[in-house]
């Protein structure tokens, strides 16, 4: 039994980068075919469990050194198979729906985009205009620690709230910009109040330009407010279907 | 990912592109949670590293966000009052944040493959003698909300 690390899946006559770096104990990376469509693949490490530092990360780097030039399907992070399983499980009897898929992300990438607030910026911007939030900053500083709690709650909850009510604006004149020069667009849950946006835009290879200058605008824009990191070329993460 | 044209065309986005070492977080936001899944490696899935991820991702707006937010607005320095320093707010700030909860536990989650694949193989050896089949991974509502649009 030889166990088989599988990457992703790309059509059958992809050329693979030359220099892929796998997580496997030989560090290659090759592809196994079958018909139209291939799997690439490469050897594990058995004696140790998967899901180090490395091992994901060499899951993203072959991913993404292959997306910069062709339509790449990813596998959900590990997946692990026989040898032989590849064709005759994976490959052959789900051939059909691959090349589908892949079909659909035919010359697109993704881009990932993320945009903060500037903490201090944008908290005194919150505070100078809300006269609540003034009082009870007020308040809470001449109190002790101990008295102040409930009303640092309260503060807190206002400014938190006055936040998401500017990212609400903020984040949508964004991704209304955006939207025209992507196929699709993915919307991630965004976690901390501070967050602006956070989404992934599936993009035309030929309108990659068109979109990372419109990104540079927003950029320019917002500068001083909101912090912006892109991160692409990359796999299309977001928009491969889970099954 | 590494920085790729940083600073090149006036500094106002950072620029990533994929491929390269990168932190950590920012991989498994990337990457877990993503892709196919096919039956025959719904077996082989690693327990843990999903819950872990729902765990990383959610920052609830809670008391504790309600508390970091009234602290960081309380040592604004509105009218040059002076008061603390940056450093020990943005310190304060990482420590209620969701960073460092992954890396450890992914590791100490996830089972051998070698084990793995024998479970799997003494699993499906199972199911020929009928018996119900073991759910390998209990998987919960997922938090991500989703909004798509098609061009």
């Amino acid at each position: 039994m030889t166990a088989t690390y599988v990457y992703g899946l790309v059509s059958a006559d992809t050329e693979l980068p030359a220099d892929l770096d796998g997580l496997g104990p030989s560090g290659r990376v090759s592809t196994i075919a079958h018909e139209r469509v291939a799997a690439i693949v490469s050897d594990v490490p058995i004696d140790r469990p998967l899901g180090t530092r490395d091992d994901l990360l060499a899951h993203e780097r072959v991913l993404d050194a292959i997306a910069e030039r062709a339509a790449v399907l990813p596998m959900r992070f590990p997946a692990v198979v026989e040898e032989k399983g590849v064709v005759q499980e994976l490959l052959a009897p789900h051939q059909d729906r691959f090349l589908e898929a892949l079909a659909r992300i035919e010359g697109l990438v993704q881009f990932t985009l993320k945009g903060r607030y500037e903490q201090d910026p944008v908290l005194r911007e919150i505070t100078e205009s809300d006269e609540e939030i003034q009082l009870l900053r007020e308040r809470v500083r001449e109190l002790p620690e101990d008295a102040s709690y409930y009303d640092r709650i309260r503060l807190g909850e206002l400014v938190v709230d006055a936040m998401t009510q500017r990212r609400e604006v903020d984040g949508r004149n964004v991704l209304e910009r955006l939207r025209p020069l992507a196929s699709d667009v993915s919307i991630r849950t965004m976690a901390a109040p501070d967050e602006v946006v956070n989404a992934a835009f599936l993009v035309a290879r030929d309108r990659v330009k068109q979109f990372d200058d419109a990104v540079e605008d927003i950029g320019l824009d917002f500068v001083g407010r909101v912090r912006f990191r892109l991160v692409g070329p990359l796999a299309p993460y977001d928009f491969t279907p889970e099954g | 990912m590494t920085v790729a044209t940083q600073g090149e065309r006036g500094g106002a986005v950072e620029r990533y592109t994929g491929g390269g070492p990168s932190g950590l977080a920012e991989v498994v936001e990337l990457i877990l949670d993503k892709g196919l899944v096919i039956d025959v490696f719904v077996r082989v899935s690693l327990v843990g590293i999903e819950i872990l991820t729902i765990d990383a991702r959610i920052v609830v707006a809670s008391v504790d966000t309600f508390l970091r937010f009234a602290e960081a607005t309380n040592r604004l320095d509105l009218y040059a009052h002076g008061g603390k320093d940056l450093p020990e707010l943005a310190e304060s700030m990482m420590k209620g944040g969701a960073k460092g909860k992954t890396s450890g536990a992914i590791e100490g989650a996830v089972e051998k493959v070698g084990e793995v694949l024998t479970n799997a193989r003494r699993r499906r050896d199972d199911e020929d003698e009928d018996e119900p089949e073991e759910q390998p991974v209990r998987r919960r509502p997922r938090p991500r909300r989703r909004e798509r649009e098609e061009e």
